[in-house]
């Protein structure tokens, strides 16, 4: 029987991961709205994608589907990097890859449906360009029969409202991105 | 027919359930935990959302945030899996006020199996042998002694409101009973602040043996035979398998026309469990009924070739017994290994990375598992990350087929207990069937530096 020869180090593994170098390949990405990226020179060998690309296959037209807008930063980036390889049929489905500034995103703590008002036919609690205050009912989601006010836990300007009214949220998704107040 | 099911679970049963929706043609809704994005059971179901944080009880323990996901997706039944909400009979009662079907036994039934002091009196009531002990609580030393004298020595003498093994005590002799009976109160005072303590019979040697049944809504159910599973360490089970190497045809026969008509009397419904001990003069003592799928599931599924997930979604889609099993036939023998990601020497939890994950195959081999290469272990859920089972015309080529599956089976980049079942497997006791709960923990010892 053959001698079994040693298995060759995976290209992450042993050799020690130079993380000065993949912080330069995610700024790369960044200023190139990249979403994903493969490096390799003598020996090491890195992939990367951004984590709106790893969205799952799209679903079919009626599904009821959450749409993640998801933010495409540093961080984000960073997390898709260390997160699972992944198979390219996914890189089909994308969030718009919109050039936005840095919003502090609300994000919703509960699953249900998202209501901009109080009730059918009601002024919205906010609309873009109001103002809001710590404390401020910003939105309405509704969850198992129950009405949950969200509330803004910053001081600032309502830049974007993120799903439709009326649209099912999951846990995480962005609801409002607020344009924080600058101290003078 | 069910037109859309929620999965409440995930990892490798969640795909489990994935996979009968898909041959039923059931359009499938995963829920997850941030932890899990990037999960299979999450990319491969029709919908998916996110549920919570990683912490199981804000995401998947958490009621509200699974049935208001089941409510926006707008599903007509949900799915638990094993563990999680599955034998939560809240939870079942919310989702029938939601209008959703739970796919499992009615909220009754769970509660009934999930009082562990009822279930007994209940499955004594329908003519389940179960251990003899006192009725309850022992009065005193005197009445104490008149149950020990009843039942025989060897007891175990067990607090009321305890358990993890604390403020228990063996009596093996009659000189030591005063002596224990004191100790054990004392304990159990310290340990749970009340001094109750009750008599039960100690089972030396005991095996675990469990049979599986099924029911529809219409009072109908049957058994598909028992697993095995005596292979434990720390009462988790390690390996199980089908038929039991010591259960004989006889009682095979008796104790399943016992189950079947305890479990008609109570109108279980769905998929179940129910665990026995068995003495080594062959005497089976019932402990408990588990009312849901089960982890070993698999080992039954590969006998009897009846896919019990499958069963459970038709069952509790209104069809008959009849219809969705008919007639159990039992074909060879199956074993399956729980392969999770822990040292295999000191058991210690090993998540991260996972760098190569080669699967074996080939006949009588199956794997059930939501782990592949580049996968992140999470460091937050159960360690299970795999499932192998083999089967084989006797129990001979199950573990020739096993054996050589192990060796088949690379899993880098995180540690396996892979090398402990390949030691169990080729043990010349675990090959004659000589074993009892104790075997594992003797095992290791003997192992152990």
């Amino acid at each position: 029987m053959a001698k079994k020869t040693k298995q060759a180090a995976s290209p992450l593994s042993g050799r020690g991961v130079d993380l000065a170098e993949v912080e330069r390949l995610l700024d790369f990405m960044e200023a190139h709205h990249l979403e994903q990226f493969e490096y390799e020179r003598d020996g090491f060998r890195v992939l990367l994608k951004k984590a709106s690309a790893l969205l799952p296959v799209p679903s079919p037209p009626d599904s009821r589907r959450p749409v993640l807008a998801e933010h495409p930063s540093a961080e984000a980036a960073m997390a898709a990097a260390v997160a699972s390889a992944y198979s390219p049929s996914s890189t089909g489905v994308r969030s718009a890859a919109e050039k936005m500034e840095d919003l502090h995103v609300i994000k919703s703590p509960i699953v249900g449906t998202f209501y901009w008002a109080a009730s059918p036919g009601a002024e919205p609690f906010v609309t873009v360009g109001a103002g809001v205050e710590p404390g401020q009912v910003l939105c309405i989601i509704e969850a198992m029969k129950l009405m949950n006010e969200i509330e803004s836990d910053v001081a600032g300007e309502v830049a974007k409202i993120f799903p439709d009214n009326g649209s099912p949220v999951e846990y995480g998704q962005p609801l409002f991105g607020i344009r924080l107040n600058r101290k003078n | 027919m069910f037109r859309k099911i929620l999965i409440a679970n995930r990892g490798e049963i969640a795909l489990r359930v994935l996979s009968a929706c898909k041959e039923l043609g059931i359009a499938t809704v995963a829920v997850y935990s941030e932890a899990d994005r990037h999960s299979l059971h999450v990319r491969f179901a029709d919908e998916a959302i996110c549920i919570g944080p990683p912490r199981s009880s804000e995401s998947y323990l958490n009621i509200p945030q699974v049935i208001s996901a089941a409510e926006i997706a707008n599903v007509d039944a949900i799915h638990p899996g094993y563990g999680f909400l599955s034998e939560n009979a809240n939870f079942a009662e919310v989702c029938e006020a939601s209008h959703i079907t739970f796919i499992g036994p009615s909220p009754n039934v769970i509660r009934m199996m999930g009082e562990k002091d009822r279930a007994r009196a209940e499955m004594s009531a329908a003519g389940l042998p179960i251990i003899p002990g006192s009725p309850g609580v022992v009065a005193d030393e005197q009445a104490a002694k008149q149950v020990a004298a009843e039942i025989g020595l060897p007891v175990m003498i067990k607090a009321a409101e305890g358990g993890g093994g604390r403020g228990m005590r063996v009596v093996r002799k009659q000189s030591e009973f005063s002596g224990a009976f004191q100790t054990a109160r004392a304990e159990a005072e310290q340990a749970f602040g009340s001094p109750h303590v009750y008599l039960e019979k100690l089972i030396e040697s005991p095996r675990h043996i469990e049979f599986q049944v099924l029911g529809d809504k219409y009072g109908n159910v049957l058994h598909l035979g028992e697993r095995d599973c005596s292979i434990q360490r720390r009462h988790q089970k390690v390996l199980e398998e089908s038929p039991s190497p010591v259960l004989d045809p006889e009682a095979r026969w008796e104790i399943g026309r016992q189950v079947v008509k305890a479990l008609e009397r109570v109108r279980y419904s769905s998929a179940g469990t129910v665990e026995f001990l068995r003495d080594a003069t062959g005497k089976l003592y019932f402990i408990e009924m588990n009312a849901r799928i089960q982890v070993e599931h698999p080992v039954t599924e590969m006998v009897t070739g009846v896919d019990l997930v499958k069963s459970q979604i038709r069952l509790a889609a209104g069809e008959t017994l009849a219809d969705v099993v008919g007639r159990v036939e039992f074909r060879g023998h199956a074993i399956e290994c729980r392969i999770n990601a822990e040292d295999a020497e000191t058991f210690v939890p090993s998540p991260g990375r996972i760098t190569t994950f080669r699967v074996p195959g080939g006949p009588g081999i199956r794997v059930d598992t939501a782990a592949h290469a580049d996968a992140v272990i999470p460091p937050y859920y159960d360690s299970l990350i795999a499932k192998l089972i083999a089967h084989g015309h006797d129990r001979a080529e199950a573990i020739a087929r096993m054996r050589g599956a192990l060796d088949g089976f690379v899993v880098e980049g995180i540690k396996t207990t892979i090398p402990l079942h390949k030691r169990i497997i080729s043990s010349p006791d675990f090959a004659a069937g000589k074993f009892d709960t104790h075997f594992l923990e003797r095992q290791l010892a003997v192992g152990a530096k």
